[in-house]
C-alpha cells in the first residue's frame, strides 16, 4: 500500500541575526515538500539574561516564522539538543533546519556539536544546516557562557575544602615519610571528589591546577616555593595535571550520566503510566482528565486545562484551590493537532525545571496522539454509519420507485379509460375500474404512511412523541382504520387498566401493519384476534391469525427490510417488505421486543411488548 | 334539511374540486376561497355556517386565520391538514378549531364530520340555557350534580363527573388533552395526562353499560377526546 508521507519541518528560532535566513530557508523547504512547518524556540535558563536587542530580534524572528506559515512553539530546558529531539519526536517532525551559528564549533573541551547530539538523539531526523552568510566571525559573546564559568559559592567552598583536606593529608604523609607519589594520589582523589560533588566542571579543572601548584608549593624541595630542584618534577607536574584533568572530566561525565539515567527512568515510568491510562480513556474528556491528573502528579502544582471546545479542567495539589491562589499562571503551554490548536495548559506556582517541562511536553504529545486516534476512529465509525444509511436509503428509493409504478399505472390507466370511453361502458365494468383505482390509491396511502414513519424513526429517539396512552384505546382506534369485509377481527383486553409510554401514532402504525398483514395473507372468512394483557412489567400485545402460518426457516427473516418471502399476497400485489421491518424498528425504539410464533392449531402470532407505565393518579 | 352554507378554503384546485363535487352531490350550499385573505373576506360577507379550512395556505398561517375568525364568530371550523404532525392539529384545535381531517381523507369521512357538525349546530341553536344536558340516553343534571344513562343513575366519582361535564359542555368538539387537563386539574403534567387516560377509561366503561352500543366518547390518538352528539 502506498503511503503519502507528510513532511513536517521543524526550524529552530534563536536571537542570532542569521536566524532569519534559516527561517526563510525552512519555509522554502516546507513549501517545496508541501509540508507543514513548526518554529521551535528552546528557552534556556539564560533567557532572563538576554539583552534587549536580542529579545527584539527573537521577537522579529518569531513574527517572521508565523508570517511564513509556521506554528510557533516554545519549550523550556537547558539541554537544547534533547529538547529539540524530544519536541521533534512528539510533533512527528521529519526534517529539522538549523542555522550555522546554532552549531558551536572549535572550542576546546566543548560538548559535541548540536547537530551531532541531535543525530544521536533522533537518528530518524533529516538535519539541514543553513550556512551563516551574514556574520562569519560574529562570535557573539554569549552571556550564558560567562555565567556558566562562574561556579556557585557552594561549589567554591567544596573545592577549597577538599583542596585543604588533601593538603592536610599531604602534610600527614610527609610527617610519616611516605613517598610523594602518595600525596599526588591524594590530590587526584581530591579532584575526583570535587568533580563528583560540585555541579560545575570548572571546579574540577581549577582543582586540578591548584592541586599541582599546592603540591609544588608545599611538598617539593625547596618547600614553600614554586621552584623545584629535581629535574624530573616538570614531568611529574605535567602527568599529575593531566591525570587530574582526566579524572575530573570522567567523574563529571559519570555524574551527569547517573543523573540522566535516573531522570530517564523516571520519565519513562511517568510516560508509561500516562500511555496506559490514555489507553483506557473512553472519550476526549477522559483523555484530558488523564493529562490533567498526570501533570498534577508530575508537577504537584495547580493545573488548568483550557480546551478550545470549552472544556476547562482544574487540578489542585490538595484537591481544593489554595487560599493564596495566584491570578496569573506561571507558564502556558499550547497543544495542537495538525496545526489546529486544541487548548492550553496553564501551570501555576514555581517555574518548571527543564526536565519537568520536557515530560510535560511528552505527556501533552501522548495526549494529542490519543485524541487524534480517538477522532480518527470516530470519523471512521461515522463514515461507516453514513455509508450504511446511504445504502439503506438507496435500496429504499429503488424499491419504492419500482413498486410505485404498478399502482400508478393501474390508477392512471383506469382513469384514462373512464374518461375516454366511460360513456360506452357497462355500469358493472365502470364500477370494477373505479374499485381498482380506489384500492390502488388506498395502497399508496398506506405506503406513504409507512414511509413517513420510517423517516421519523430514522431520525432517532428524539423525534418520538411519547405520551402516556391507554393500550386498549390505541388498539381500538387503530382497528378503525382497517376496513375488511372478508375477515372478522376480535379484541380481547385485560380488565385492568394498561397504560404505556409510547408514540401513539407509531404504535398505531404497528398494529395497523400487523392486522393488515393478517388480513392480506390469510384466507377469507378466518378470524384475527388482537389482545392485550399484562406480563410481568411488560404489556404484551398479540395479533393472532388462522392462516397457513410461516415456515420456520423463513421466520428469522420476516423482520428484515425488503424481505417479501417468495410470493404475493392474497390480492396478488407484491409487498414491499417494509411493514414488518418498520414494526420492529418502532418497537425497539420503545424498548420492547417483537416476536413471531406459531398459532394453534394453525396460523401465526405476532406479539410485541411495551414497558408498562406506572402512574400516580391525581384524584 | 341540508341548508348549511359551507365555506371551503383550499388552495389546491383538485382538492377544492373534489370537495365542491362532494358537497354539491349531497345538497350542501357552499362558497370557496383559495387564499387566507379571501377566506376571511368570505367568512365576514357570506355568513357561512361551517368552515372547512386547509392549514397549508400560501398567504397565511391557518392557525392565524382561526384566531382572526374567532374574534367575531363562533361558527364551527373543521381543519384539513396534510401534515401528519399531531402538534399542528393540536395548535389549530387550541386556537379554536372544532374538528380536523387529515389528508388523505375519504369522502365518507368528510361527510360524517359535516353531519356531526350539523347536529351540534342544531343542538346549540335549539337548546336554551338549561340545567339539564341531554345527549341520546345520557342526561346530566348540572343543578343536582348527577347523571343518568336512560333510567339508570350513573355512579360517578367526582373526577369522572367533572370530566363528563367538561366533555358535555363542548359536545361535538375535539378537545385536546391539555385543554381537558387544564379544565379538570388546572395543569398539564405527565401525571395529569395519565390520570385523564384512567378516568376516561372508567367513565367510558360506565357510559357503555347502556342497552345499545352507543359510543359517546371518541378517542383521537395523540390529540384528545370528543363527546359525540348522538340522535
Amino acid at each position: 500500500m502506498e503511503r503519502v508521507i507528510h513532511e513536517h519541518i521543524l526550524v529552530c528560532l534563536s536571537s542570532a541575526p542569521s536566524n532569519a535566513n534559516t527561517i526563510r530557508a525552512a519555509a522554502k523547504l516546507s513549501q517545496a515538500f508541501g509540508g507543514t512547518m513548526t518554529a521551535l524556540y528552546v528557552q534556556t535558563k539564560n533567557f532572563d539574561q538576554m539583552g534587549a536587542e536580542d529579545r527584539q530580534r527573537l521577537h522579529r524572528h518569531t513574527r517572521l516564522a508565523e508570517k511564513l506559515g509556521a506554528s510557533v512553539s516554545t519549550v523550556t530546558g537547558d539541554d537544547v539538543a534533547f529538547q529539540i529531539a524530544e519536541f521533534a519526536r512528539i510533533s512527528k517532525a521529519t526534517k529539522i533546519v538549523l542555522g550555522r551559528s546554532a552549531v558551536p564549533k572549535g572550542r576546546f573541551y566543548a560538548p559535541k556539536p548540536l547537530t551531532e547530539q541531535l543525530v544521536e538523539l533522533a537518528p530518524y531526523l533529516d538535519v539541514y544546516i543553513i550556512p551563516d552568510s551574514a556574520g562569519k566571525n560574529q562570535r557573539r559573546q554569549n552571556p550564558a557562557t560567562k555565567q556558566r564559568i562562574l561556579p556557585s559559592i557552594r561549589d567554591v567552598v567544596i573545592t577549597i575544602g577538599i583542596l585543604t583536606l588533601s593538603t592536610g593529608i599531604g602534610f600527614a604523609f610527609h610527617r610519616l615519610h611516605f613517598t610523594e607519589a602518595n600525596t599526588i594520589t591524594v590530590y587526584i582523589l581530591g579532584v575526583l571528589l570535587t568533580a563528583l560533588f560540585t555541579k560545575n566542571n570548572v571546579c574540577s579543572g581549577i582543582s586540578s591546577l591548584a592541586g599541582v601548584l599546592l603540591f609544588n608549593f608545599f611538598f617539593t624541595e625547596p618547600r614553600l616555593s614554586f621552584r623545584a630542584y629535581a629535574s624530573g618534577y616538570p614531568v611529574t607536574f605535567a602527568i599529575m595535571l593531566f591525570s587530574s584533568l582526566l579524572t575530573g572530566t570522567l567523574a563529571n561525565r559519570l555524574a551527569i550520566h547517573v543523573k540522566r539515567s535516573t531522570q530517564t527512568a523516571w520519565r519513562t515510568q511517568v510516560l508509561l503510566e500516562t500511555t496506559q491510562q490514555l489507553g483506557q480513556a473512553e472519550d476526549e474528556t477522559d483523555i484530558l482528565e488523564v493529562i490533567a491528573d498526570q501533570l498534577l502528579k508530575l508537577l504537584n502544582r495547580p493545573i488548568l486545562l483550557q480546551c478550545k471546545n470549552g472544556t476547562v479542567i482544574r487540578r489542585f495539589p490538595d484537591g481544593e484551590p489554595p487560599e493564596d491562589f495566584p491570578d496569573a499562571a506561571t507558564q502556558r503551554f499550547s497543544f495542537q493537532s495538525g496545526g489546529e490548536p486544541l487548548g492550553d495548559v496553564l501551570v501555576y506556582g514555581n517555574a518548571l525545571e527543564p526536565l519537568e517541562s520536557g515530560i510535560l511536553h511528552s505527556i501533552l504529545g501522548e495526549g494529542v496522539l490519543a485524541i487524534e486516534n480517538r477522532r480518527n476512529a470516530r470519523q471512521k465509525e461515522e463514515a461507516a454509519v453514513l455509508a450504511k444509511n446511504e445504502q439503506l436509503r438507496a435500496n429504499l428509493l429503488r424499491s419504492i420507485s419500482h413498486d410505485l409504478r404498478t399502482p400508478l399505472t393501474s390508477i392512471s390507466g383506469n382513469a384514462e379509460n373512464l374518461l375516454t370511453s366511460g360513456d360506452r361502458m357497462e355500469d358493472a365494468d365502470k364500477r370494477r375500474l373505479l374499485t381498482d383505482i380506489y384500492e390502488d390509491a388506498i395502497w399508496l396511502i398506506r405506503l406513504v404512511e409507512n414511509l413517513l414513519s420510517i423517516t421519523r424513526i430514522g431520525e432517532g429517539q428524539t423525534r418520538l412523541n411519547m405520551t402516556t396512552e391507554l393500550v386498549d384505546e390505541v388498539i381500538t382506534e387503530s382497528l378503525r382504520h382497517i376496513r375488511t369485509k372478508t375477515h372478522t377481527i376480535e379484541t380481547d383486553f385485560a380488565d385492568e387498566i394498561l397504560l404505556a409510554q409510547m408514540d401513539a401514532r407509531l404504535i398505531s402504525q404497528v398494529i395497523i401493519n400487523l392486522v393488515d398483514n393478517a388480513v392480506k395473507y390469510t384466507p377469507e372468512g378466518t378470524k384475527i384476534c388482537v389482545s392485550a394483557r399484562k406480563q410481568g412489567d411488560q404489556i404484551l400485545v398479540r395479533v393472532a391469525d388462522h392462516g397457513s402460518g410461516i415456515p420456520d426457516e423463513r421466520k428469522p427473516r420476516v423482520f428484515d427490510m425488503f424481505y417479501t418471502g417468495n410470493g404475493r399476497n392474497a390480492d396478488g400485489r407484491r409487498s414491499m417488505g417494509l411493514g414488518l421491518h418498520l414494526c420492529q424498528s418502532i418497537i425497539h425504539l420503545h424498548g420492547g421486543e417483537i416476536t413471531l410464533t406459531d398459532n394453534t392449531p394453525n396460523g401465526c402470532v405476532f406479539a410485541f411488548t411495551l414497558p408498562i407505565s406506572e402512574v400516580t393518579i391525581n384524584e | 334539511m341540508n341548508k348549511l352554507l359551507i365555506l371551503v378554503v383550499e388552495d389546491d384546485p383538485a382538492i377544492r374540486n373534489l370537495m365542491a363535487t362532494t358537497l354539491k352531490s349531497h345538497n350542501y350550499r357552499f362558497v370557496t376561497a383559495p387564499t387566507g385573505a379571501s377566506a376571511i373576506m368570505q367568512a365576514s360577507t357570506a355568513q357561512p355556517d361551517v368552515m372547512l379550512l386547509d392549514l397549508g395556505l400560501p398567504d397565511m398561517d391557518g392557525v392565524d386565520i382561526i384566531r382572526k375568525i374567532r374574534t367575531w364568530s363562533q361558527m364551527p371550523i373543521i381543519v384539513i391538514s396534510a401534515r401528519a404532525e399531531d402538534t399542528d392539529k393540536i395548535d389549530a384545535l387550541d386556537a379554536g378549531a372544532d374538528d380536523y381531517l387529515t389528508k388523505p381523507f375519504s369522502v365518507e369521512e368528510l361527510l360524517a364530520r359535516l353531519r356531526a357538525t350539523q347536529r351540534r349546530l342544531q343542538f346549540m341553536q335549539t337548546s336554551t340555557p338549561s340545567p339539564i344536558f341531554s345527549n341520546g340516553q345520557l342526561k346530566i343534571d348540572y343543578a343536582a350534580g348527577c347523571a343518568w344513562l336512560g333510567e339508570q343513575q350513573l355512579h360517578l366519582t367526582p373526577m369522572e363527573y367533572k370530566l363528563l361535564c367538561v366533555m358535555a359542555q363542548n359536545v361535538g368538539k375535539v378537545l385536546t388533552l391539555s385543554f381537558i387537563t387544564q379544565k379538570v386539574w388546572g395543569s398539564t403534567t405527565e401525571s395529569d395526562i395519565a390520570s385523564l387516560r384512567v378516568f376516561m377509561a372508567t367513565l367510558r366503561k360506565k357510559l357503555s353499560a347502556g342497552k345499545e352500543d352507543t359510543q359517546y366518547i371518541q378517542t383521537h390518538i395523540g390529540v384528545g377526546y370528543r363527546m359525540l352528539k348522538v340522535e
